[in-house]
């Protein structure tokens, strides 16, 4: 007996490692493409899936800030905006590869990123989000005058990237923008797991007992922003080979507000829940809201929709998603160990090591 | 005798005025190596305010907290243009907050300040904050350096978890633990940096008198083990006797007397202070 | 030629002073940045010029209507959100006023229609000669109204029991509380005040620009600058923080830049907050360890 559990529990000892489950994750989401392609689902349901894993990029990295650090940036719009310009400009004005306007897009909105939070973190957090509205509307007025560089309201278009040699089409694209959120999801969870991740932790808890631990408050905050903003920009990046155009209107602050909402939706803190958050807050509005009938051809509807839900969120479920997932899993447990103990001598057997409990 | 020790830490003539009011006035004293210091006084004398003015948390007006940072090329922890020279003390007034770690001087706080989100573990290795030298793309890239650091203080940090008797429950969440294993916590995370001199704010607060004694033991083997200095400000004044080996009463700010816990006793000075005080003790 | 620009930032400088009052009675009695004054009172004035438009009432009239929107508008908010978050983060409650301009951004086309409206003037013809400088009789009264509802508030503020109420509160909120000061009626009065004076500097402007769910989005970026520029910890600061940021960005527009003289300005005061970084009043505080 002994013999079949052993390799039982080498393979969940494997699943509950962060990195296998993200990897197992990005497999099944390669799947998509496939089935898409086979007529079962729809091509439009591929391109809104596209975004809302574009959205789970960027909105990640809002949870770095948001979650970890407990700042909120209003930006997150302009800064992804800029980096669609960016990949754009680099791609059609340049003529210059695919990695050069990813690059690009990353690296000069947090150029400028750290320019705005360098001047807005030394006193108070709540003027990053100040700070970040005005910079977000000084970008949204460059995308619309600036028509060199980003075709004015008329919009910039572009194509589909050629990466290797190999001209991409949509699917293609969709498999990039799947590889690309699997490494940001690897690359965050060893982040926030590590000592960086600690001191994030620290700062937001309270800011006197990190400083006495050593930790540098605006360098940490800086860096947390940093990386919203790098994140942004690459999703930008991404948002612009996935449709080959980028208009104006769309990078508003609701888009900003939105990627909060993912944030605090899906749960403040954990990876899997953002994404989560991402396809509740972009995915469930337009896959099934504006497919209902009577209320569906409304255009506040999905604004409401995330409104009500971040109040409700923060109200009664401040740990959002995977609060409920957890509590979800823990009842569930709780339930089959019910079961198990009811069969002595089986139970020493397949109950998970218990923790030690807390001693009152 | 006490002339030919080292001190540890020297504070001259500190002075801070929070709006008209002076908090501290002309406050001297020193402290030791391997010392264990206790500062007392009635409530309102500004205790915890020393210590802010210490840790650079308040900067005071005038005067100077004189650190005895003989070590600090060895720890490693300061760029080399913030190093002190030689032999000498550094005046730690005017240091960012976040850097006075680095010299080796370490505090707790009176609320505890634990991050309820993080496990056990996690809490303490905030105090090896410094002594990760890995960049953070080391980090993100788990590139060995990154991997050995974190390797090497877990384990140091169960190591100091084991020796104050909480290396059994280690992985467990931080939030919803009892005060007393919070209060542990904090001051196992103040031993991560290999501290010279430990400040201690009201650490028996909130305990009852078996964790008061238990905590009295544990400053004890604290300064044996690490051979650090510690400094502490403390309402209860059995723990206070108990554990000092000198102390140093103020009140209003202003220094009233120093000397050993008999010393301070006998003292008329401290009793007028203490006054109506004492009987709640 | 000064004067004619003078006068007009005067008017802006108004409008937003009115909104910057409502986002600092709020942080001061709740500790909550109202991101959402804009949206509020974009939804209170979409209500004047529905019922003006929709039901031809008088604008007074209507003004009076969007006065009682704005109100039952700030009481529900605090009734049933803000008072019952107590336990919630700064944080959340900065997020809470983020999704409530969702709300009422989704809101307002549902109600009001998507068509966009216009509000006239208070005075629509009219003006007078000043020192070469033609100002409309309008423009006159609005920024008196602006002066005039300032004047009255920090009266109020000064002079009257709920404004030592509001004070106290805005000092310490417990120990007000333990004073037998009824908080929750000043939050719940604050956040009412808020919607008004949203709404107000939402009618004052709407009849330079047409009615539409973005129409206080500029208005809302400068009532928070003007709160940075002028400090958080004074009801005067914002207040002229509110002016000069309107004189500032009329001159810039019109002698450096029309299309990006506002911007420019932004990244003035960024500069500024280098310098001063509590703003033109504020104090330094200091944090208890």
């Amino acid at each position: 007996m002994t013999a079949t559990i052993k390799p039982q529990k080498a393979i969940q000892a494997v699943l509950k490692n962060a990195h296998v489950q993200f990897l197992v994750f990005g497999g099944l989401l390669l799947l998509l493409p496939v089935i898409a392609e086979s007529g079962i689902m729809k091509m439009s349901t591929l391109e809104t899936l596209g975004f809302v894993l574009i959205y789970s990029i960027v909105s990640i990295g809002m949870n770095l800030l948001l979650g970890y650090s407990g700042l909120v940036s209003l930006g997150t719009a302009g800064f992804m905006g800029l980096g669609a310009y960016l990949a754009a400009y680099t791609v059609e004005n340049l003529s210059l590869s695919f990695w050069v306007a990813v690059f690009a897009a990353m690296v000069i909105p947090t150029a400028i990123g750290l320019a705005v939070g360098a001047i807005s973190l030394r006193l108070r957090n709540i003027y990053l989000a100040i700070a970040t509205l005005c910079i977000s509307e000084i970008l949204m007025k460059t995308f619309e005058q600036l028509d060199w560089f980003t075709g004015g309201t008329a919009g910039k278009q572009s194509q589909y990237p050629t990466i290797f040699g190999d001209k991409l089409d949509r699917g293609g694209v969709f498999v990039v923008i799947v590889v690309v959120l699997v490494l940001i999801m690897m690359l965050t969870h060893n982040i926030v797991n590590g000592q960086m991740g600690r001191a994030l932790h620290a700062m937001r808890s309270s800011e006197v007992a990190a400083q006495a631990m050593g930790v540098n408050l605006v360098k940490y905050k800086l860096v947390a922003f940093a990386l919203a903003t790098a994140y942004a920009g690459l999703g930008g990046g991404l948002y612009l080979f996935f449709l080959k155009s980028s208009y104006p209107s769309t990078w508003s602050l609701m888009l900003s507000l939105n990627v909060i909402a993912m944030v605090v939706v899906g749960g403040l803190r954990s990876i899997f829940g953002t994404v989560a958050g991402a396809v509740i807050i972009w995915g469930v509005p337009e896959l099934v809201l504006k497919k209902l009938p009577v209320i569906g051809s409304i255009s506040g509807l999905p604004y409401i929709f995330s409104g009500i839900l971040i109040i409700v969120v923060i109200m009664f479920f401040p740990r959002g998603l995977k609060g409920l997932f957890d509590i979800i899993v823990d009842r569930i447990r709780r339930l089959s160990k019910k079961k198990v103990s009811a069969v002595p001598g089986k139970s020493a057997d397949t109950t998970e090591p218990t923790e030690p409990e807390v001693q009152p | 005798m006490e002339n030919t020790r080292k001190e540890a830490l020297r504070i001259e003539k500190l002075s801070i005025q929070f709006g008209g009011l002076k908090a501290l006035d002309d406050l001297s004293f020193t402290v030791y190596e391997n010392e264990i210091f206790g500062l007392i006084g009635p409530n309102g004398a500004g205790k915890t305010t020393v210590f802010n003015c210490i840790t650079q948390f308040y900067k005071p007006d005038a005067g100077h907290v004189f650190f005895n940072a003989s070590d600090a090329r060895q720890r490693g922890h300061l760029k080399r243009r913030d190093l002190p020279a030689d032999g000498e003390m550094v005046d730690l007034v005017g240091k960012p907050v976040h850097r006075i770690i680095r010299y080796g001087l370490v505090r707790t706080f009176q609320n505890v300040e634990v991050i309820p989100e993080l496990s056990l573990i996690d809490n303490v290795l905030i105090g090896a904050h410094v002594d990760f030298n890995s960049t953070m793309f080391e980090q993100a890239l788990r590139l060995p350096r990154a991997r050995r650091e974190e390797k090497k203080h877990r384990a140091q940090a169960v190591k100091a978890m084991e020796f104050l008797g909480i290396a059994d429950i280690k992985d467990q969440l931080a939030g919803g633990q009892p005060y007393g294993i919070l209060k542990k916590i904090e001051m196992t995370r103040t031993l991560m940096c290999e501290p010279r001199l430990i400040i201690l704010d009201e650490p028996a607060a909130g305990l009852n008198n078996t964790e008061t004694e238990e905590l009295a033991k544990i400053i004890h083997m604290i300064r044996e083990n690490y051979h650090c200095t510690i400094l502490l400000v403390e309402h209860d004044m059995r723990l206070v006797m108990e554990v000092c080996d000198r102390i140093c009463a103020i009140s209003f700010g202003k220094f009233l007397a120093t000397g050993t816990p008999a010393e301070i006793q006998k003292d008329k000075s401290v009793q007028e202070a203490y006054l109506g005080e004492q009987e709640d003790e | 030629m000064i004067i004619q620009p003078f006068i007009r930032s005067l008017e802006t400088g108004s409008v937003y002073a009115l909104a910057a009052l409502g986002i600092i009675i709020v942080w001061r009695t709740n500790l909550v940045m109202h991101f959402a004054q804009g949206s509020m009172g974009m939804f209170s004035a979409t209500a004047v010029a529905f019922v003006l438009n929709r039901a031809g009432l008088p604008l007074w009239l209507s003004v009076l209507a969007g006065v009682g929107v704005a109100v039952l508008l700030g009481f529900a908010v605090d009734f049933s959100i803000i008072r019952r978050l107590k336990k919630a983060t700064a944080v959340g409650k900065e997020i809470i006023t983020l999704g409530l301009i969702m709300v009422f951004l989704g809101l307002a086309p549902i109600i009001f229609g998507t068509d966009p409206m216009q509000l006239p003037k208070f005075i629509t013809s009219g003006d007078v000669q000043l020192g070469g400088a033609s100002i409309s009789y309008n423009a006159l009264l609005n920024i008196i109204i602006g002066i005039v509802i300032t004047l009255v508030l920090f009266y109020i503020l000064q002079n009257t029991k709920i404004g030592l109420a509001v004070r106290a509160t805005a000092s310490s909120e417990i120990t007000a509380r333990l004073m037998g000061i009824p908080t929750r009626t000043v939050t719940l009065f604050s956040w009412a005040t808020a919607g008004v004076l949203g709404m107000l500097a939402g009618v004052m402007i709407a009849p330079t620009v047409m009615v539409t769910p973005s129409f206080m989005n500029a208005v809302q970026v400068n009532a928070l600058f003007a709160c940075v520029l002028g400090g958080f910890q004074t009801f005067y600061g914002p207040v002229i923080g509110a002016y000069l940021i309107a004189i500032c960005s009329n001159f810039l527009k019109l002698y450096v830049s029309s299309v990006w003289g506002e911007q420019l300005m932004y990244l003035i005061i960024l500069a500024f907050l280098l310098f001063r970084p509590n703003g033109l009043v504020g104090k330094t505080y200091i944090k208890k360890v």
